[in-house]
């Protein structure tokens, strides 16, 4: 039984990742590990309104019947916790970071926050993106060093010790990468106003 | 060498010789250094027929590859022994300047053994290392001794004990540059039984580092988190750790007349705010520490360092005392008689509830100020019933018949969060490794402070993974070695790189953490050989039953549930055991051997 605190906590987020056109009606998927357990969105539930059936706990390495109800990228976000210190997981489809992945190997933000927070996100390209091993491997091995990594053309997903920072990184990428967007619609030159502004690619 | 020196220094003090070694480089990468090497070292050196205060029990200091870089708050070491207060793996550690130096006199670590037929102490200096006569040193206190010995913060710097340690008070406490303690679990008892008085170190080699620039930008990185942080920018350095005071009080979760109560009606009086309106002369930092939450406050006895947070509960609410004079007076005299003032402070409210409840006969009474300096010098000097606190509180309550009143896990005292008001806290403090302890994790943050993010405290679902995180977390800040305070603004993703870029090997976030969990099943796979259990792993009744006060009120610590979800998210057995698969993956297999297999 979920306790009705992580309900809450799963709806909100969910609702806020719509409004924030960071998912489209059913897309996007969140989670929590709690020990072995991990609670995930249900499969082909609206993330911006979740009801608390929304919510399937099942095994982090074993299966039972949960497995039949979680999202479709249950076993990405399995090999994350496995992978990594993580207690959340968000994953999500911000469009702008999306059209910025189709043309680069590393998301580098610009603006003062998201170079604070973020530094820089891998973007990793695999051959089938959606809900394979291939691509829950590659995910949890660059979760290993960066907070938010990028699959190309798909989408976000970032880990957090809760849904909330998850929820505030992937908010702080899509921000940045609109802020890159309309500087590169203004085509001028940028006034570098960051020390050690060409480490960040490093990161 | 990058990050590391490479070199062990070995003194046998029954031998009275002095050699070197090089660093283990199969097991440094994977222990890191500080309390995860010490505890490597320990589970080799210190079996479970060795008697704490016993010649054959070591001592060993360590830096980490962080350590005197200047990095920030990399001016700490650890200090890893077996505790003679709780019989377990323990390591404590401290900051200052003496870290710092040791690494820069050239070493990672030394390891001390053995018993010196008479008081020695102990010279590092580019010069060599050397042996030297302590008989005129012995009985001194810590300040006197540190000036005896040339005291000087940027050149040489003094670590010692005083006659707490001497006296082998059980929560007596290791002291460098005069006011720094290294105390938890009675380090100081060790040295004291050693006949080791003190440690002097000269040094000013630089630590070598594999990618400087790169350090440098994570270094620069985490100066923008510290200084954007309101907890390391503003709140510590103008109010030091008792600025929690309040916050704790208000949530109905600072433990009161030994854990009777959870809220103290004059908390405000031994606030961070009280000291930085009543005594503060100014704060102060350690190397490197562009945080500055220590205290330098002044009283009719004189200047000194404190109080704490911990320190000014455990003189205060814990004991019922809201005088911030005597707290700070006691709190001197702890520093200079070198003892743990945590444990000290809470046995003495443990012999203050026994005498209210006619279980012992004394003049201790909730509330008596008056008496806690003489107490507290007569626990260092074990004169009268100073003898049976300088114990703890634990063996004190036992000899009384009532050792349910001890507000101890293992035998250590527990510090200033009442677990009925944070259940993540109860969790913490019943698996923690050397006892009930508030630095073995830090639920504060998440529980309390909002770092990173606020979660429900009273929340039982699921918290066990927090606690097992932040354990891993605590281990690697204990092991790098770094101050915890850094790591509330300056999240594990900045370690991970500035490591990397000072040792050349990589280390991914989710390595560093992961080395947190080897050190973490380490410390637990000596313990299960001490003889230690799953029922070793509990709380004081009085907190799963008697419900809380104040902003807590009607809670009691749900530990159970949260502790069977520990275990299986450990990957351990319903006793507590690390399974083999575990055990594989942080590859510590050919270890558990004896433990798993007899």
């Amino acid at each position: 039984m979920v306790d009705e605190r992580v309900y809450e906590m799963f709806r909100e987020i969910g609702r806020d990742m719509y409004v924030h056109n960071l998912v489209s009606s059913h897309g996007g998927n969140i989670s929590v590990r709690f020990g072995d357990r991990i609670i995930i969105k249900r499969r082909g539930a609206m993330l911006g309104r979740l009801k608390p059936h929304d919510l399937i706990e099942t095994g982090l390495e074993k299966n039972d019947s949960g497995v039949a109800l979680a999202s479709t990228e249950l076993i990405v976000h399995r090999a994350i916790y496995k992978a990594t210190p993580a207690l959340a997981v968000v994953h999500a489809h911000p469009r702008v970071a999306i059209a910025l992945s189709l043309s680069r190997d590393e998301i580098v933000p610009i603006d003062n926050e998201g170079s604070y927070l973020l530094k820089k996100v891998p973007v990793v390209s695999v051959e089938f993106a959606s809900g394979t091993k291939q691509m829950a491997d590659t995910l949890a091995e660059a979760l290993k060093s960066y907070k938010i990594v990028f699959l190309r053309g798909h989408g976000s997903f970032a880990i957090g010790q809760t849904l909330d920072e998850a929820f505030q990184w992937t908010d702080a990428l899509e921000e940045a990468a609109q802020i890159i967007m309309y500087a590169k619609y203004l085509n001028e030159e940028m006034i570098e106003y960051r020390r050690m502004s060409d480490s960040y690619s490093s990161w | 060498m990058k990050g590391w020196t490479g070199k062990t220094l070995i003194v046998d003090l029954t031998q009275g010789t002095i050699t070197t070694e090089p660093l283990n480089m199969d097991i440094a990468p994977l222990f890191i250094g500080g309390r995860g090497l010490g505890a490597r070292l320990l589970w080799d050196l210190v079996g479970p027929e060795v008697d704490p205060l016993s010649p054959d029990n070591v001592l060993i200091i360590a830096t980490g590859p962080m350590t005197a870089t200047g990095f920030q708050t990399s001016n700490r070491f650890s200090v890893s022994t077996k505790s003679p207060l709780t019989g377990t793996v323990l390591d404590a550690n401290s900051g200052g300047y003496w870290g710092m130096r040791f690494k820069r006199a050239g070493y990672d670590l030394m390891i001390i053994k053995g018993r010196a037929p008479k008081p020695v102490y102990l010279e590092i200096t580019p010069a060599g290392v050397s042996l030297h006569d302590a008989t005129h040193l012995w009985g001194r206190r810590v300040a006197e001794t540190s000036e005896l010995l040339g005291q000087d913060k940027n050149k040489r710097n003094v670590l010692c004990i005083g006659p707490a340690g001497e006296n082998l008070v059980r929560f007596a406490a290791i002291m460098n540059d005069a006011t720094r303690a290294a105390a938890r679990g009675g380090p100081g008892a060790v040295m004291g039984s050693k006949n080791l008085k003190a440690i002097v170190v000269e040094g000013d080699e630089r630590v070598e580092m594999a990618d400087k620039e790169r350090f440098r930008f994570v270094q620069y990185e985490a100066t923008k988190m510290l200084k954007a942080n309101p907890i390391t920018s503003q709140a510590f350095p103008e109010f030091g750790t008792a600025v929690v005071m309040n916050i704790v009080n208000a949530i109905g979760a600072l433990p009161t007349y030994n854990f009777q109560q959870t809220h103290f009606d004059h908390a405000d009086a031994i606030s961070g705010e009280a000291i930085a309106e009543t005594i503060l002369v100014k704060n102060a930092a350690c190397w490197a520490c562009p945080i500055a939450c220590t205290r330098i406050s002044k009283t009719d006895k004189g200047e000194g360092e404190g109080p704490e947070y911990e320190t000014a509960w455990a003189f205060g609410a814990s004991c019922g005392i809201d005088d911030l004079i005597a707290i700070t007076n006691a709190n001197f005299l702890c520093n200079d008689l070198g003892m743990d003032t945590i444990s000290a402070g809470s046995t003495i409210a443990c012999a203050m509830e026994l005498t209210e409840k006619g279980l012992l006969t004394s003049d201790l009474r909730f509330g008596r100020a008056d008496l806690l300096e003489q107490t507290v010098e007569d626990i260092a000097y074990r004169r009268g019933l100073g003898d049976e606190l300088a114990e703890g509180s634990y063996r004190l309550a036992e000899r009384h018949g009532a050792p349910e009143l001890s507000m101890s896990v293992k035998k250590l005292e527990m510090p200033a969060y009442d677990p009925r008001g944070m259940q993540g806290q109860g969790l913490l403090y019943a698996t923690s490794n050397r006892g009930g302890c508030h630095m073995r994790g830090n639920m504060l943050s998440v529980e309390v402070l909002g770092l990173p993010k606020l979660i429900d405290r009273f929340q039982v679902q699921g918290k066990a993974s927090f606690v097992i995180l932040h354990q891993n977390t605590a281990a690697i800040l204990d092991s790098l070695v770094a101050c915890k305070f850094v790591n509330i603004a300056v999240a594990e993703e900045y370690l991970a790189r500035a490591l990397t870029s000072l040792t050349g090997i990589t280390y991914s976030t989710g390595d560093l953490i992961r080395a947190g969990e080897r050190i973490w099943n380490l410390e637990r796979l000596y313990n299960l050989r001490e003889g230690f259990t799953r029922a070793d792993d509990t709380l004081p009744p009085r907190l799963l039953n008697e419900p809380a006060t104040g902003g807590s009120a009607g809670w009691v610590s749900h530990l159970e549930p949260m502790l069977a979800e520990y275990y299986r998210s450990r990957g351990w057995d319903e006793n507590g055991v690390p399974k083999p698969a575990k055990l594989e993956e942080l590859q510590l297999a050919d270890l558990a051997a004896e433990v798993i297999h007899g």
